[in-house]
């Protein structure tokens, strides 16, 4: 007993003395190491923490503050994310809420609590209508925008061509796998094509044998996945097994993890993600996370080049971007929730700033504003050659005519139902 | 020494009935009201309210509801997350097709949907027992999570298939949405449970609560006695289901504020049942000793190691609290199979008769 008890204090001494208490900005992230999504969610976290790392070692934080970022594990549950929200609310600039679910809840509450919500490629599309949600962000690209680039790269250009082709939609049974239903189907009407969405259930997301028997029965020309998680490594083992030509074969981006390519290697191979993030090895970036972060023992990650990893390092580099212009836009160092509000909307990421952040290449160049939260900065299609993921498109745009129309439309019923909402008339 | 029953005499049959015959019963029942009415809400954090107390009485309120099918009238279901959630579109679709409608109202009338669902589901109970009644209310689980995807007049035709809780307000107070503030809800809360377990503390003590009993301890002997089976285990269904589906109305609007189908899936339903098994099957305080524990311990766990100040990494936390949660429930099962409420009621006996041991 005497020696458990020495053992377990050792333990919590050990603990304790790793972990120094930061002071300064404090960016909670409700991370999800734990439970059926860790698989894709640590990489990203290991990303988003490295970056923040990084910044602290190297320059003393953002603007001459130290960055606090702390996680507060959710396991991807919506209770334990309102819990985490709960937690870090008092102290916090933003919230990080990761799940689709979390986002749904934490949503409304944002015009009370005044917090604004980050929440980089996911979330509710329409929250790029920055009138209606002042407080919402989710650069650099919606899931609307990747439905419509898939669809541009499936037509390589001509849109037309897509007449009397059929699509199929093979998404999770879920709010997050029905994000881009309202586009694909107004795409369908426009262009004359055939979409046919086939769910995924929660519990069957390991096991998608009836999917693509009904995949096989159809004969699609094209299969698009919004899938996450378990679900995509179960996809893509079947799409190998039913032998579905995988050039024709296309993820969202969260449907684009090395590993998940991994487990079935060669056979991969012309599996396609768009994906507005791409590993740079050579990017100068990556050198001061290596002798910063991984040399100084301070990283959890193993594959510094995985698409994952890297896309955390930009979406912290968003959250820091926005927090210098907070800064500077209001001449102070230890800047409050509604001050990171407006840096987030007034982020600029030209080529030359990301030249100078040394990540040329890893995000493509964007801006935010007033009125559009989102900043609609395209994608890049990767491709699956193997052993890794390589570029095999230019940057494509996402088409505004449809985009935006869809956008007012749903964030106007969503101000509706949640009366009453205050709208920023005074954006532009 | 605390509970002395020297001088507390009965006279009647009736003060012999009691609902306390130990008056320090009813003082202790006083002095947990006075906590939950004035002094947590005088002294408790959003962080609290929204994390440890509503979650605590809406849960509660839910394993009240199971256990009175499971506990007083022996029918086991593994449908109580889709009663939930039966009670909780209800009270969505009442909320938006009546907006002038009183949120309390919506919420209290919405139960009546699950009842009438729950007994639908109930009929089976006629002929099937045991182990295989829990099979088919599993079954009424699967169809209706299934409906609440797939029925998409339920959530109001939303793209994203989930449902948002609008603002409500009550005689110009919010009590509802995002604009309602914590203590309202809290107390709305509170008000409905302490309606509903003094309900069913008075239903469980007369006929109707016998009858659930006699159907429990021995249908065949009950029907024998002249209990009418059909109509027993029918109203066990029926009240369970309208305290569950008030419980899952609460659930959302109350504290969660937005809810998607798949929330009301099996895990809910396992949850509430081990609340109701470890606290106590066939008790009304077993249910709140039971939500502390699976729903308040993780949240003071989570807590306690930064409040020493010993800064753990949060997933560890997590794998840490997993583990120490587990533990807890195997170590209270082995020490007092028959629940949280047994185990007070033991203490309460060696109590009663210190100083002085059998």
């Amino acid at each position: 007993m005497k020696t458990l008890t020495r053992l377990a204090l050792a333990a919590a001494i050990g603990l304790a003395g790793s972990a120094a208490t930061a002071e300064g900005i404090y960016t909670p992230n409700l991370s999800y190491r734990t439970g059926p999504f860790a698989a894709t969610g640590i990489p990203i976290m290991n990303g988003q923490a490295d970056y923040m790392t990084m910044l602290n070692a190297r320059d003393g934080g953002i603007g001459g503050a130290m960055i606090d970022f702390e996680e507060c594990e959710t396991g991807y549950s919506t209770e334990k994310g309102v819990e985490c929200y709960e937690r870090t609310k008092a102290e916090a600039v933003v919230t990080q809420p990761w799940s689709t679910g979390i986002t749904l809840q934490v949503l409304p509450k944002t015009n009370v609590d005044m917090i604004p919500i980050l929440a980089p490629g996911y979330g509710f599309s329409p929250m790029a209508n920055g009138k209606v949600f002042q407080w919402a962000f989710n650069p650099p690209a919606s899931y609307w925008d990747a439905a419509s680039m898939i669809m541009q790269y499936i037509a390589d250009g001509d849109m037309e061509s897509l007449k009397g082709k059929k699509i199929v939609l093979l998404h999770l049974d879920h709010p997050f796998g029905k994000e881009p239903l309202p586009v694909l189907e107004a795409m369908a009407e426009a262009y004359d094509f055939e979409l046919v969405p086939i769910p995924v259930g929660l519990k069957e997301m390991q096991n998608q044998s009836a999917q693509w028997l009904q995949i096989r029965r159809e004969r699609p020309d094209n299969v698009v996945m919004w899938g996450w998680g378990a679900m995509n490594a179960g996809a893509i083992t079947e799409a190998v097994k039913t032998k579905f030509p995988m050039e024709n074969f296309i993820g969202v981006w969260w449907a684009g993890h090395d590993e998940d390519l991994k487990q079935v290697g060669q056979d991969g191979k012309g599996y396609k993600s768009i994906s507005w993030s791409m590993p740079q090895p050579d990017a100068p970036l990556m050198a001061d996370i290596k002798e910063y972060v991984v040399d100084a023992g301070l990283s959890q990650q193993e594959d510094l080049n995985s698409v994952f990893y890297q896309r955390g390092l930009v979406i912290s580099m968003m959250l820091a971007e926005a927090i210098r212009a907070a800064q500077e836009m209001h001449g102070v160092t230890e800047i409050t929730a509604a001050q990171l509000r407006d840096g987030l909307e007034n982020l600029n990421i030209t080529a030359e700033r990301l030249e100078e952040l040394g990540m040329t290449g890893m995000v493509p160049p964007f801006s935010t504003s007033c009125s559009n939260h989102t900043g609609h900065s395209g994608a890049w299609m990767l491709e699956w050659d193997g052993e890794k993921f390589v570029q095999a498109s230019d940057l494509l745009a996402a088409d505004a005519s449809f985009i935006t129309p869809l956008e007012e439309e749903k964030a106007a019923e969503y101000a509706e139902a949640n009366a009453p909402w205050p709208v920023n008339e005074s954006c532009e | 020494m605390l509970y002395r029953t020297a001088g507390q005499f009965k006279t009647s049959y009736r003060a012999d009935q009691a609902l306390f015959p130990i008056r320090q019963d009813a003082f202790l029942l006083g002095v947990i009201l006075l906590c939950a009415w004035v002094i947590f809400p005088l002294t408790a954090s959003e962080f609290t309210f929204q994390t440890i107390l509503t979650p605590i009485l809406i849960y509660s309120l839910a394993a009240l509801g199971l256990n009175i099918l499971t506990g007083f009238a022996g029918q086991l279901s593994l449908g109580t997350g889709a009663f939930m959630g039966v009670g909780a579109y209800a009270c969505y679709k009442l909320i938006t097709l009546m907006p002038w409608l009183n949120p309390v109202v919506a919420i209290l009338m919405s139960g009546v949907f699950s009842a009438g669902v729950g007994v639908l589901f109930g009929i089976p109970s006629l002929r099937i027992k045991g182990f295989y009644l829990a099979i088919a209310t599993l079954a009424a689980q699967f169809f209706l999570v299934w409906l609440f995807e797939k029925w998409a007049w339920l959530y109001n035709f939303n793209s994203s298939g989930a449902i948002q809780v609008p603002n409500l307000d009550m005689f110009g107070l919010y009590v509802a949405g995002p604009q309602a503030s914590s203590m309202t809800q809290y107390y709305l809360v509170l008000g409905i449970t302490c309606l509903l377990t003094w309900i069913c503390i008075n239903l469980t003590r007369g006929t109707l609560g016998r009858t659930w009993k006699a159907t429990r301890d021995m249908d065949i002997a009950a029907e024998l006695i002249g209990i009418d089976l059909m109509r027993s285990k029918l109203t066990a269904f029926a009240v369970s289901s309208y305290v569950v589906g008030v419980a899952g109305a609460l659930f959302v609007f109350m504290w969660r504020g937005a809810a998607e189908p798949n929330l009301f899936d099996i895990p809910l339903s396992f949850r509430v049942l081990f609340i109701a098994i470890i606290g106590g099957l066939g008790s009304v305080l077993g249910n709140y000793l039971g939500a502390i524990l699976i729903v308040g311990l993780p949240v003071v766990l989570n807590t306690v190691p930064r409040a020493i100040g010993i800064e753990i990494d949060s997933a560890l936390v997590e794998h840490l609290n997993i583990m120490i949660v587990g533990t807890l429930i195997i170590f209270f099962l082995v020490v007092e199979p028959h629940g949280l409420n047994q185990l007070w009621r033991l203490i309460r006996e060696k109590l009663i008769i210190w100083p002085f041991p059998h």
